[in-house]
């Protein structure tokens, strides 16, 4: 029967249920809670009569403090569960068809599996019902009635549950030992599990409060353990019986009370169970459902059976450990959480008899957790940032354990909710009502568009083992803007990062036709209304003046700027560092610039952590790169300062630090003020200020002292740091009368930096007294009568001060003579001294007073053994070396003078102690190629000896001129040359030797040649001994031209060549020879043909001058006679006259060579040819051409004299003029006769000329050349030829006259031998003679 | 013979004889002013230039021309040229010493605010500008016998920036003071070429007109 009981009380199946409705208040439930635990509360449960077995106690936990919450609910039960009723209603209703999961102890997916069968078993139950499972029933049903009623009776009497105990009696089953031993074991499992449950937080376990209780009753262990349904709907039963028993027990006494009522009460049963037989067919309470909201009170729900009629009442009997039962007027109940593991809960429907009683079994996992919806307390928005600030309870008091929450925040835009974001939150429940706050920055300006906001939440908590849901949503709650009347644009003036998103809207009433950012357009996105926005992506960097972002309307325009910068840099380089220690400066690179100006610039805070003080930095000027600074002052007594530079602006804030130790850090400004004063003439003191508190510390200083032509000194100094700024330093080891710079700079001891140099102070050292006498000479005057003292200028720092003058003086054993104050520029006196020996002291003198006098003796010591060497100098000095002297005691004396000077010559001289035995001698004034002459002078007993004479190079160089030479002698095979010395000067070294080249060559292509030793026909001679001024030349060939070069050298080089061309003589004999054999040749064939031709003259004549007839005899020619006779002139036939002179003339001028003759003779017989026609009486000028030639024969010894195109060989025999020279001034002749050269020899002219006035000689201005006659004339006045030549006046110019000929012919053609091919063969012979 | 009678004629002006006439009159003054004005036109031209490239797209485009919105106390040089014309010289001098006294005020509020070193130099050489153009108003009115307007208390322009104007309004603020200015220093060149033509005296007159006929 039980088995049977238990399967249609499967049946049921706890749907899953929402959370309950919003508004139902936690407090009003704890209330609703209190009032429903009081009957279980304070329970004593005895053991069953019968059974004789204690079922056990247990307090709930509400204990004495309970009860006046109990009296209290006793007051006004129906009202409070009337107020119950609606709410239970209203979420029983709103849950529906939302169910989840079923079965009462199973999971879901059993439940699922069960159901079928289970449904199928309890629509077959009343048809295979035996009398006893009715019996059962029936039992049950009165226990439930009978408490009902008993209840009822009672009220508002005890609120303990407790069965009729007839009824009870009735319904009792007989149980197996075994069932009932699991049934006092359940019970006492009941009664022990407060205690062996976990205990709940001590502090939440307050007695007395309703929360206490309820808490407590949360607090129960969680149940894990789940068993098979028979077995729990046997425990069940078990604990059902118990409690029946157990209420028998309890009012046995009450029974007594009761008996009157028996009767009436056994027709009530009957009629109850007439109605509970009826109700089976109705159906019993299904779907129970159990939420909680705080995991304190399950709010179980179920459904109401079919038939159930509306005012139906519920009995919930739940074994939890005890068991409680509920009555309830709707069809849910909230219970306090059960502790965990299976419970039976029965619900029994009373006063309805049609429906049957359901049994769950419900345990913690079958409970949702749905937290109460939260509610937002306050939703505010920032406009200018766009940002929303949420408010909200975590309502954390109502859960009794420290939990996670998760909360979900949704943001929804515009009227049409879209939903732009949806963010969890995650907080902690501890057990307090906490106010939470969240905050969320749109990117679309707030006051755009209408923002809404909503929130849930879920509750993680990990020790309840249900289900666990989101909350519902809050009320949606929004903020919006209300626009006045003017279009604005959003966000206004904004500052934002570059790179960043921006969302720009405009807020207004009319259409808005474009927007642009700069000069860019955007899409409009549209808001609500007319509003719209446009969203600009990865804004680059703002001008200084920000971006402009515009809208247009029909008729204006709007807009914002927005401003796209960088958040500051983090500053960079910070250094901290003070110059006076009173004030500390900081300075700093600001890093990349941020692009931001005006008021949205990078401020700076400079924060000392140590003194708390701070300083601040604000430059409206848009940040360039360069250094930025801050002053901080100092603090008495801090040396250690913690500076934090923080960097600011709109976008963002930066930072750097730095820890110091000022007094390492000093960084002194530059000295200032220095000035110089006088200790003596070594010292001077130095002061200067260097303005600061430096009291504390010392300084370390560097004074730079500089002296003209000398190396820089520094000089390290330390020096205590003072409160006046004043600083004197003592600086000593100076030069006197020196000009010195002196600068500073300073740093401390510690170093961190030198300060900048301070400025130069220039400072002149007062003067001192000589330190040394002048170094001294003298010098005999050449006449030997006067004594020349020469001392030199004492260097700078032996003169200690301006040398104002001079004393000399002279003393001997007898007589002093002094000359004093000779003014400084003069460095030589002059005294006129017998020559006696004297000793010359010399004395320079400053404005502080007189040198030691340095002295030096008149005496000089002959010395006979005297030689002249010679020195060449290497370097820039000449060395001299020397013999060590023992007698030469006190020093050595170089002086030297150029050579070419005339004495006393001296340049300078050099004192070189007694010990040494060599010395350079140095000077700027030696130049290379000078002579020096050295003199040595060795200083022995007052008296200085003259050791050696030496001529020197400082370096020797070639010579600048060649040696004259001229040629003393030729013959046919040799020429003698001479030469002269070189002077001294133009040498310009010591002569080594000569070099003499010769060559043949004439000339011209020897000018083309250069004298290369390498050449084979090159002859070279080198005369090294320089003695030698003459050179013959031999084996030379004759009448042949020879090219002669002569240079000398020096170890410096060769000096330049002179060159000249000489012809050796022809060989006489030869010559000869040459002239007689042809000459006898000529005399022979003569004779031989003389001979032959007389021999066969009749042969000649027969061949070539036969007979011719005498044409007078011929008849035939009479006629012709008269003809003739007619013409006189014509005489072409008269043949006689012409041939015989012929004839004579050639054979009288044999002698002479043919060919020569012909060539003379021939112009002129053209010309007597041409002009036989015009002058047939100038026969006789035809012949006198021969005449002519005789003259010229004759003249060869006239042109020996002075002719002048023999000028050349002339000269060349007089041996005086070099070959060059005589060409240049031919040359020069040339270019002065300008081609008219041959007319200049004219004889003639001269006469003419001189007939002619000057002023004619204008008028022959195109024949100027031939003024130069008169130097002809000079010449050769007495010319023969000229005389003659008078009487040719006539033929003039005429191409007969033989000075014409010879004069058209081109000067070179004089030089040149072999070119006179003309007539003049003979006189080239004769000119080229004395070359021979 | 015209030309020759033109070229005599130009040089009439720099005979001295001809040009002194023992009191000069308010002719030079207007003159200077004149000048000074024209020479303003031709500064600002090249400031503003400047100026609305600082300010940024759209303000330097060439055809951006925004509804007057804001700058409601700029003095407007946009005028009615009849009535303009019917007002009497002193009433004209007046408005105009009256107008650039406000716009120097703004423009030196301009100065305080620009950002740039450059922009504030071309800013402070203009005002000092202005402010010579204003001392040439006055000296006009002075040479004509006119008083110069007595501001009234409590209406000197301040300029102080306000808190409440967005920078935009400031650009569109910035944007007009250059664009009235400009228009202002048009219609004063107008008004004292005007006032020198009426104040010449007759030969000058004459030496003018007949420059124009013959060139």
């Amino acid at each position: 029967m039980f088995a049977m009981r238990a399967d249609s009380i499967l049946r049921a199946a706890l749907l899953p249920a929402r959370a309950p409705r919003a508004g139902q208040a936690f407090g009003e439930d704890l209330h609703r809670l209190g009032r429903f635990t009081l009957p279980g509360s304070s329970m004593t449960f005895r053991d069953w009569p019968r059974a004789g077995t204690l079922c056990g106690s247990t307090t709930l936990g509400l204990g004495p403090r309970a009860r006046p919450r109990t009296s209290d609910s006793q007051e006004r039960p129906r009202g409070r569960a009337a107020g119950a009723r609606g709410p239970a209603l209203g979420w029983r209703r709103g849950r529906a068809g939302r169910g989840r999961w079923g079965g009462a102890c199973g999971g879901r997916g059993r439940a699922g599996a069960a159901a079928p069968p289970a449904e199928r078993r309890a629509g077959a139950a009343p048809a295979r019902r035996s009398p006893g499972q009715s019996v059962s029933a029936v039992a049950v049903a009165l226990t439930v009635a009978c408490g009902r009623l008993w209840r009822r009776r009672r009220l508002p009497g005890l609120a303990e549950v407790s069965g009729p105990p007839l009824a009870c009696g009735r319904v009792e089953q007989p149980r197996t030992g075994t069932r009932r031993r699991d049934g006092a074991a359940e019970a006492a499992a009941c009664a022990r599990s407060p205690s062996s449950s976990p205990p709940a937080p001590g502090r939440l376990r307050t007695p007395g409060s309703p929360r206490a209780a309820a808490e407590r009753t949360a607090g129960d262990g969680e149940i894990a353990a789940r068993e098979r349904p028979a077995d729990c709907i046997a425990r069940v039963m078990d604990f059902t019986l118990c409690l029946t028993q157990r209420s028998r027990m309890v009012d046995s006494k009450r029974m007594r009370m009761t008996s009157n009522f028996q009767w009436p009460l056994l027709t009530f049963i009957l009629l109850y169970l007439m109605n509970q037989v009826n109700s089976q067919k109705k159906g019993a309470p299904h779907d129970l459902k159990c939420i909680t909201n705080n995991l304190q009170v399950w709010d179980c729900s179920w459904k109401a059976p079919s038939g159930a009629g509306h005012g139906t009442f519920y009995e919930v009997c739940i074994e939890n450990g005890s068991y409680s039962c509920y009555p309830s007027e709707k069809t849910n109940i909230k219970i306090p959480a059960l502790s965990p593991g299976d419970h039976e809960v029965v619900i029994s429907p009373l006063r309805d008899f049609g429906s049957s009683i359901s049994k769950f079994i419900l345990s913690e996992k079958n409970v949702s957790l749905i937290p109460d919806t939260p509610e937002i307390l306050n939703l505010s928005a920032d406009f200018p940032t766009s940002t929303l600030h949420l408010k909200w309870s975590d309502r954390g008091s109502v859960l009794p354990r420290h939990s996670n929450v998760i909360w979900e925040i949704k943001i929804l835009r515009k009227k049409n909710m879209e939903i732009v974001k949806s963010v969890t939150h995650n907080t902690t429940l501890n057990g307090k009502d906490t106010v939470h706050h969240w905050s969320w920055t749109s990117d679309m300006p707030l006051e755009c568009a209408t923002h809404y906001v909503g929130i849930r939440c879920y509750v993680d908590d990990t020790h309840f083992s249900g289900h666990k849901e989101w909350s519902d949503w809050s009320q949606l709650k929004n903020v919006s803007w209300s626009p006045d009347s003017q279009t604005k644009v959003f966000p206004q003036d904004k500052v934002i990062l570059v790179g960043s998103d921006v969302i720009v809207c405009c807020v207004t009433r009319d259409n808005v036709s474009s927007a642009q950012i700069g000069l860019t357009k955007c899409p409009l996105i549209h808001l609500d209304g007319k509003n719209v926005a446009i969203k600009i992506h990865n804004i680059s960097v703002s001008a200084s003046s920000g971006t402009n972002v515009v809208f247009t309307t029909e008729d204006n325009i709007y807009g914002t700027v927005l401003f796209a910068g960088y958040p500051p840099d983090i500053p960079q380089k910070l250094n901290c560092e003070t110059y006076d220690l009173k004030e500390i400066v900081c300075s700093w690179n600001p890093g990349r610039p941020t692009a931001l100006v005006g008021p949205r610039v990078t401020s700076y805070t400079l924060f000392e952590s140590f003194s708390g003080k701070n300083v601040r930095f604000k430059r409206t000027e848009a940040s360039t790169n360069e250094s930025h600074q801050l002053f901080f002052q100092m603090l008495p007594n801090q040396e250690i300062y913690n500076f934090t530079l923080n960097a600011h602006n709109p976008l963002g804030q930066s930072e750097s630090m730095i820890l110091v130790n000022i007094t390492e850090k000093v960084y002194p400004h530059s000295p200032t003020s220095v000035k110089v004063k006088d200790v003596n003439s070594t010292a001077v003191t130095l002061s200067w200020r260097l303005p600061g508190n430096f009291a504390k510390i010392k300084f370390l200083c560097q004074i730079e002292i500089n002296k003209t032509n000398s190396i820089q000194e520094l000089r390290n100094v330390t020096i205590k740091g003072v409160e006046n700024s004043s600083y004197l330093v003592a600086v000593d080891k100076l030069n006197p009368y020196t000009i010195y710079t002196f600068r500073i700079r300073c740093s401390t001891e510690t170093f961190w930096k030198w300060s900048k140099w301070s400025n130069e102070k220039q400072y002149l050292t007062t003067e001192a007294i000589p330190s040394k006498g002048p170094d001294t000479w003298r010098e005999w005057s050449s006449d030997g009568k006067n004594l020349i003292i020469y001392w030199k200028p004492l260097p700078v720092n032996e003169a200690n001060g301006k040398i104002l003058s001079y004393n000399v003086s002279c003393s001997s054993d007898e007589e002093t003579q002094s000359l004093s104050e000779i003014p400084d520029p003069q460095h030589k006196a002059e005294l006129q001294l017998d020559k006696n020996d004297y000793i010359i002291s010399v004395v320079a003198k400053n404005s502080v007073g007189s040198s030691p006098p340095s002295k030096i003796a008149s005496m000089e010591i002959p010395n006979d053994d005297l030689k002249i060497e010679q020195a060449v100098g290497m370097g820039n000095g000449i060395p001299l070396t020397w013999n060590y002297d023992p007698n030469m005691t006190c020093d050595y004396v170089i002086k030297w003078c150029n050579s070419s000077r005339s004495e006393p010559c001296l340049m300078d001289w050099k004192k070189v102690p007694s010990n040494s035995t060599a010395t350079v001698i140095e000077s700027d004034q030696f130049r290379p190629g000078v002579r020096y002459h050295f003199f040595l002078y060795g200083c022995r007993n007052q008296g200085y000896q003259l050791l050696r004479s030496i001529i020197g190079y400082i370096e020797e160089l070639a010579p600048i001129v060649a040696p004259n030479f001229t040629v003393e002698d030729t013959s046919a095979d040799s020429i003698l040359v001479k030469w002269e010395d070189i002077p001294v000067e133009e040498l310009r070294g010591f002569l080594r030797g000569y070099l003499f080249y010769f060559e043949k060559g004439e000339r011209d292509t020897s000018k083309m040649r250069s004298l290369e030793s390498g050449r084979s026909d090159v002859k070279v001679k080198n005369i090294t001994d320089i003695s030698q001024k003459t050179l013959r030349i031999a084996d030379l060939q004759g009448k042949t031209s020879y090219h002669l070069v002569l240079r000398a050298y020096t170890d410096g080089g060769m000096g330049p060549e002179k060159s000249m061309f000489v012809v050796t003589k022809e060989n006489s004999v030869g010559l000869i020879i040459a002239i007689l054999i042809p000459v006898a040749v000529a005399i022979i064939v003569g004779v031989v043909t003389s001979i032959l031709c007389y021999r066969k003259r009749e042969w000649i004549k027969e061949t070539f001058y036969p007979d011719i007839p005498n044409p007078e005899n011929c008849k035939a020619l009479q006629f012709q006679k008269s003809v003739c006779q007619g013409n006189s002139t014509l005489k072409t036939l008269e043949m006689n006259p012409c041939t015989p002179n012929s004839v004579e003339v050639l054979e009288t001028r044999s002698i002479v060579p043919k060919i020569e003759d012909t060539e003379i003779i021939s112009p002129v017989a053209e010309h007597l040819e041409d002009s036989s026609d015009a002058e047939p009486e100038n026969h006789v000028v035809v012949s006198y051409c021969p005449p002519v030639i005789e003259e010229e024969i004759a003249n060869p010894g006239l042109d020996e004299g002075g002719g002048t195109s023999q000028v050349i060989y002339i000269d060349i025999q007089s041996m005086y003029q070099p070959q060059a020279k005589p060409e240049e001034e031919q040359e020069n002749d040339a270019v002065g006769g300008a081609g008219y050269k041959p007319q200049m020899h004219l004889p003639v002219t001269s006469t003419v000329e001189d007939l002619a006035a000057d002023d004619d000689l204008e008028k022959t201005a195109g024949y100027r050349p031939q003024a130069n006659v008169n130097t002809w004339n000079l010449v050769s006045p007495d010319s023969p030829r000229s005389t003659d030549s008078n009487s040719e006046i006539v033929s003039f110019g005429s191409p007969c006259s033989i000075n014409s000929r010879q004069f058209l012919i081109p000067p070179k053609d004089e030089d040149s031998p072999k070119s006179n091919g003309g007539g003049w063969s003979f006189t080239n012979f004769f000119q080229n003679k004395p070359n021979d | 013979m015209l030309a020759c009678l033109c070229t005599v004629l130009w040089h009439l002006p720099a005979v001295p004889a001809l040009n002194r006439t023992g009191d000069p009159g308010p002719g030079p003054s207007i003159q200077k002013t004149y000048d000074l004005t024209r020479y303003l036109e031709h500064q600002l031209r090249s400031l503003a230039g400047t100026y609305l490239n600082y300010l940024g797209p759209p303000f330097n485009e060439p055809d951006f021309n925004p509804p007057r919105l804001g700058a409601e106390t700029l003095p407007r040089a946009t005028v009615n040229l009849d009535v303009w014309q019917n007002l009497s010289d002193k009433l004209r001098l007046t408005q105009n010493y009256e107008a650039y006294s406000h716009l120097l005020c703004y423009l030196r509020g301009l100065n305080r605010q620009a950002a740039t070193a450059e922009l504030r130099r071309s800013l402070a050489h203009f005002c000092t500008s202005l402010q010579g153009l204003l001392g040439s108003i006055a000296g006009v009115m002075a040479a004509l016998g006119y008083p110069l307007p007595q501001p009234l208390p409590g209406t000197e322009p301040t300029w102080s920036p306000d808190p409440a104007h967005s920078d935009f309004l400031q650009k569109m603020d910035d944007f007009w003071l250059l664009k009235e200015l400009q228009t202002w220093l048009w219609r004063s060149a107008k008004d004292f070429n005007r006032l020198k033509k009426k104040m010449q005296p007759p030969a000058a007159a004459v030496t003018l007109r007949l420059e124009a006929h013959g060139f």
